[in-house]
């Protein structure tokens, strides 16, 4: 008994730094994956161009090659930064062009009606965006980020492979060296666990945004 | 019916707009007066919405001038159109209301919502100086018990309605209708229209375009018959539906009764 609060306790703090590359990337890659949106269907064609390279680049490859390449490849070129800084800029880029594309669906699902309802009425593209635009944006979205924000939880576990002592890589060492696979049940408890927390809030977002859908 | 001496609220000289190659609007002149009701009638493809959506730069044209209160939105310069300036244009259309076909109405506000959004972003009115108005509308319009629902769960003709009241809610001076029951159940037409004879008797600046001959016969001071991107035909509506002059209004209103 006293051998397993030891391992939660451990894996409790091993899921700190989970939880840190959870939020930060969540809280910096949406508003990104926004402007990137509102950037890739501007009329200005260099920008879009340039996005739409970006998302190809960041979807194309594997997060695991990105996380390496920030890693271990930036250093080279005389870019040194910080072990967590490092893995937070790739999580940021790769699930800001994800969070990019589900605008982009979401903002050219609203139909043009809207946009020219606005402009009877007045309103600048930019009121147009936040009071009307986005706003509707939000609902449409919310499945499919609230998909990709479940993938995150499980995608930290990739930093495993940085030496930096997240969740699993905590519960592998404990395995390693008591031929006990109870952490790897404990880690999995904590996943779901924050999955199951993260499910609920979005049913509550869900519910909140679509209270106008009939 | 209008005063002939009454103000001119739109002017459009001799309008063209193109497609590419495709000439939608050739050529188009014409004049609608301080509380005048103007409809625009004519088969599909023949440029009557297009014309409309002229008025308030949903669609820009590449030759001809519009003036509206008497103020330039285009004008012609080296024998092209050049509009207002963005803010400038604004400021004129501010004057002009529209109601869709389909309603837009912003389907995450309520009805009271959609009524009070503009005043208040864009003319900067406080909720306290807009409400009374936003309910008063909505009582003339026959919707005061529907201020808290949102669109979804209203039927279209009580949509259109709140469509109509939220244009109104912005005071502008003249209403421009884009087949505004075409949408709609027959049998839910006749509240909308029964709200724009209402606006109409109130004097009103209007046009309307509209497959409603009823409508056009009853409620117009003015009835234009357009056939591919030109106007066909043009009169009072008592003269223009008892004694068409062209053949083309001749087969169209056969067609329509």
């Amino acid at each position: 008994m006293d051998n397993l609060m030891n391992t939660v306790i451990q894996m409790a703090e091993g899921s700190e730094i989970t939880l840190e590359i959870f939020f930060v990337t969540l809280i910096v890659a949406l508003p990104l994956g926004m402007l990137a949106a509102i950037g890739r269907l501007s009329p200005i064609a260099p920008l879009s161009r340039l996005l739409e390279f970006y998302v190809w680049l960041m979807r194309g490859t594997p997060l695991m090659l990105q996380l390496l390449f920030v890693y271990f490849a930036l250093p080279m070129v005389g870019i040194m930064l910080p072990d967590i800084a490092a893995a937070l800029l790739a999580f940021i880029l790769n699930y800001a062009a994800y969070f990019c594309e589900i605008f982009r669906a979401g903002i050219q699902s609203v139909p043009r009606g809207q946009y020219e309802a606005a402009k009877t009425l007045g309103m600048s593209y930019p009121l147009t965006m936040r009071r009307i635009i986005l706003p509707q944006v939000i609902r449409m979205v919310l499945p499919p980020i609230s998909n990709e924000t479940i993938n995150l939880v499980k995608d930290t576990s990739l930093i495993y492979i940085l030496a930096m002592n997240d969740l699993l890589r905590v519960a592998r060492t404990i395995v390693q060296r008591e031929f006990d696979m109870t952490p790897f049940v404990v880690a999995a408890v904590f996943y779901l666990a924050m999955t199951f927390v993260l499910t609920w809030m979005f049913k509550k977002l869900e519910a909140h945004y679509g209270r106008y859908a009939q | 019916m209008a005063d002939m001496h009454s103000e001119t609220m739109l002017r459009m000289t001799d309008i063209h707009k193109s497609y590419g190659r495709i000439e939608v609007l050739k050529g188009i002149n014409l004049e609608v007066r301080q509380g005048e009701v103007l409809a625009i009638i004519g088969p599909s493809g023949s440029g009557k919405s297009t014309l409309l959506r002229c008025i308030n730069r949903l669609e820009t044209i590449q030759s001809g001038e519009i003036e509206i209160c008497g103020q330039k939105l285009v004008h012609m310069e080296d024998g092209h159109s050049v509009y207002a300036a963005d803010d400038e244009a604004r400021r004129i259309l501010a004057s002009t209301g529209m109601v869709f076909q389909q309603f837009n109405l912003f389907p995450h506000m309520t009805v009271l919502e959609n009524l009070i959004e503009a005043p208040i972003h864009v003319k900067h009115e406080s909720r306290a100086e807009i409400l009374p108005y936003a309910r008063e509308l909505l009582e003339r319009v026959g919707l005061a018990d529907r201020a808290d629902y949102y669109p979804a769960q209203l039927s279209g003709g009580q949509q259109q309605r709140v469509a109509i009241a939220r244009a109104l809610c912005m005071r502008p001076q003249i209403m421009l209708f884009d087949e505004p029951t075409s949408a709609l159940d027959p049998e839910l037409t006749g509240e909308v229209l029964k709200t724009m004879r209402e606006l109409a008797e109130s004097h009103m600046t209007m046009v309307v375009v509209t497959h409603e001959m009823g409508f056009a016969r009853e409620a117009a001071n003015q009835v234009i018959f357009m056939a591919e991107g030109g106007i066909i035909e043009q009169g009072e509506p008592h003269e223009f539906f008892s004694h068409p002059r062209e053949e083309r209004t001749k087969a169209f209103l056969q067609s329509r009764l």
